[in-house]
């Protein structure tokens, strides 16, 4: 097998299958996106190179300020919320013998269903007429407009969106630390509870810095998640009121599919693309991972 | 050995299944043609903004109807099968389809601007030669052809023609003790007196903008904005005849139901036709989705003109054929169905808009609403287009329509909106 490894001709014929995927299905139209980005390119016209006078219109567009503060609040608050919430119910689900699989495959259920049907589902909870304030009326309470405040820094839809993220995706991180914390040998627990620790000062001084690869990968996955997330936002909101729910996605995907405007639209994913790449760069030279024997 | 010989048997097939894969578009619509061919039936195809299987909206139903008589008159010749979407995703679709060289034979577009798009880059054929047979004699004037026509060349057919009015609840009104009001005071009064007897005043949508900006439309058209001075620089939005009619938007504002901000067209026009709104402001074509969602309603529903102004909004759906469609006969064959008598009788006597053919139509079997609707069209002093379909580009209606959502929520003031608006002219369309 090793002999066979060594053969280039093999080695290439192994790779090419997803070696052509990345490069027809990401690499090829990344070019092209920023080849476009610098172009006054309308989908049914050919484009003109124009330089950087859609970047220079991203700076003046308020919907792409609406759009870039949205992204980096969901950013923040994906990355600090699924990283508390999912090792608080990772520690507690590793913990608890009875009934473990029944509630890991509860709290992941969201993440393997529909985004589409999801966004629907809970724009009918928040609406004015339906769910919640239909509740809250029956004791006599006003609900706020869940979906359509615009008042705040941050608006109450984002915060609304953001929780159905949050209760989203959740499961996905609750299961990576999962994996991460059962790898962990018992015998490092069991030497610490001789030394004299209790469950949560070995959590802290033995399980925090062990899983500390798989908190990077996470966040990574959340950062990334959430920096182009659409799914949610375009079933519940569509970026309104008046775009001020619009996130780096949907603001794309409104200039380019809405107002035909292909040529800004990449200059948006263009900057989509380095912020990805930019935060995980960060998360990975901030989150210091170091391999441990467990 | 075998392993070997099997694991690179397995990843050139993975490769052969992924190039093949890439090409599949071009092999299968190729398969379809050669089939149609054999079979001798010339297949087209027509683009919709309704679903055409789940709709209430008799005038969709009707266009339904379209093409099964087509279908069934020309069985075995033609056959058209419609691609339908809904209104929010119906450009973007069609701009993947034309985009990917599979723009659909016949598709339903909006005058002006949105029908500049695809005569600009010559995906709408122009429909001339056709309708110099006689067509063209049919309709009820040259001039419903004016927002179609480019360079002296008609590229889209209208369907019908809808006003954009004010509908209200008559029993509503009577119950207030409010009448129709003609003048801008009279109708701040007749919001007033509808609100302290209990009823929301007026039911809008400000989630689906356009909506709110037909209102801001005919406010413009109040304080002489003047579409065709603005795009040449010979006036400036900061005028401040914008600023008047924003200020009076937000005036306006107070008496829409405490949703607007978040509410789709769809949820305004239900709001209305289910009793929760004493005034619905839009085209006429909501008659058609009002009597078919609750038919009883259809008594009580009266029509007034937007007060204060002299001229209608008034808008038509049209339909344009791509240039690069096999088989134009078939087209042309297939969009001839939609301004025939039977077409355009349904149009009236059914839908309750305007039909675009001398047809004459039983006025008594037609939804009342129509009537009133006329009698606005026949009072107006001439008409004018909806304002986001009335500047020099999409992308231009678009922001006005933006703008002064962003007037409504309190974001912007009217004077900063009057300032943005000219900032964007100045950039973009002078």
């Amino acid at each position: 097998m090793d002999k066979l490894l060594r053969n280039k001709k093999v080695i290439t014929i192994f790779l090419m299958p997803a070696l052509l995927l990345f490069t027809v299905v990401l690499f090829i139209p990344i070019c092209q996106s920023v080849y476009y980005s610098f172009c006054d390119y309308k989908g049914l016209t050919a484009p003109e190179f124009i330089g950087l006078a859609n970047y220079k219109n991203l700076l003046k567009d308020k919907s792409m300020i609406y759009a870039l503060k949205n992204s980096l609040f969901f950013l923040i608050f994906s990355c600090v919320t699924q990283l508390i919430l999912g090792l608080f119910l990772a520690a507690l689900l590793t913990n608890i013998k009875k009934g473990r699989n029944l509630f890991k495959n509860i709290i992941y259920l969201p993440c393997v269903l529909s985004s589409t049907a999801l966004g629907l589902l809970w724009m009918f909870i928040f609406s004015p007429k339906l769910g919640i304030n239909q509740a809250l009326e029956k004791f006599g309470i006003e609900g706020p407009l869940w979906l359509m405040d615009t008042s705040g820094f941050i608006i109450l839809p984002m915060w609304v969106i953001a929780f159905v993220a949050l209760w989203q995706y959740v499961g996905q991180s609750m299961m990576l630390y999962m994996a991460q914390i059962s790898g962990i040998s018992t015998s490092l627990y069991e030497a610490s509870y001789i030394d004299g620790c209790n469950k949560a000062q070995s959590f802290i001084h033995i399980t925090l810095p062990l899983i500390r690869p798989m908190v990077a990968t996470a966040m990574s996955f959340n950062a990334i998640g959430s920096l182009k997330f659409f799914d949610l936002i375009f079933n519940m909101t569509e970026g309104g009121p008046n775009h001020r729910t619009e996130v780096l996605a949907t603001h794309l995907y409104t200039q380019g599919f809405k107002y035909n405007k292909y040529g800004y639209a990449s200059a948006v994913g263009v900057v989509l693309i380095i912020l990805c790449l930019l935060v995980t760069g960060l998360i990975n030279k901030f989150v210091k991972t170091e391999n441990y024997e467990m | 050995m075998k392993k070997r010989l099997l694991a690179v048997v397995l990843s050139v097939a993975m490769t052969a299944a992924l190039l093949a894969g890439c090409g599949a578009g071009g092999g299968t619509s190729d398969g379809n043609e050669s089939a149609s061919a054999e079979g001798g039936v010339q297949e087209i195809t027509w683009m919709f903004w309704d679903d055409l299987n789940a709709t209430e909206d008799l005038i969709s139903k009707g266009y339904a109807d379209v093409i099964d008589r087509f279908n069934a008159d020309y069985e075995g010749q033609y056959h058209v099968t419609a691609v339908t979407t809904n209104l929010e995703e119906y450009y973007p679709k069609l701009n993947a389809l034309v985009a990917s060289n599979e723009t659909p034979d016949v598709f339903i577009v909006s005058p002006g601007p949105n029908l500049e798009v695809y005569v600009e880059p010559g995906v709408a054929a122009p429909l001339d030669e056709y309708l110099a047979d006689g067509w063209k004699d049919s309709f009820t004037s040259d001039a419903v052809f004016s927002q179609m026509t480019y360079d002296g060349k008609i590229y889209a057919v209208p369907l019908n023609i809808a006003a954009a009015c004010a509908f209200y609840n008559t029993e509503m009104f009577e119950a207030a003790g409010v009448k129709v009001p003609e003048t801008w005071d009279e109708m701040l009064d007749a919001c007033k007196k509808l609100e302290a007897a209990g009823y929301t005043p007026i039911t809008i949508s400000a989630g689906t903008a356009w909506c709110l900006s037909m209102v801001a439309g005919y406010l413009c058209e109040m304080e002489g904005v003047d579409l065709a001075a603005l795009a040449d620089g010979s006036a400036s939005w900061e005028d401040g005849q914008l600023e008047s009619a924003a200020a009076k938007l937000v005036e306006l504002s107070q008496y829409f139901q405490k949703t607007a901000a978040g509410d789709t067209n769809d949820v305004a026009t239900a709001n209305f036709y289910n009793e929760e709104a004493a005034i619905l402001i839009q085209g006429s074509w909501a008659i058609a989705q009002i009597n078919g969602s609750n038919p009883d309603f259809e008594s009580k529903c009266g029509v007034f003109q937007f007060p204060g102004v002299e001229r209608v909004i008034a808008k038509s759906d049209s339909i344009a054929m791509s240039s690069t469609t096999k088989y134009p006969e078939a087209c042309i064959a297939f969009m001839k169905y939609f301004t025939d008598d039977t077409a355009q009788k349904y149009t009236a006597e059914i839908g309750g808009k305007i039909p675009v053919t001398n047809v004459e139509y039983d006025a008594s079997k037609a939804p009342a609403q129509l009537a009133y609707v006329m009698e606005v069209f026949g009072a107006a002093n001439g008409t004018f287009g909806f304002y986001n379909e009335s500047m020099p580009s999409t992308e231009a209606g678009a922001y006005f329509d933006d703008l002064m959502v962003s007037v409504f929520l309190g974001d912007m003031t009217p004077a900063e909106a009057a300032a943005d608006m000219e900032d964007f002219y100045a950039g973009n369309c002078r």
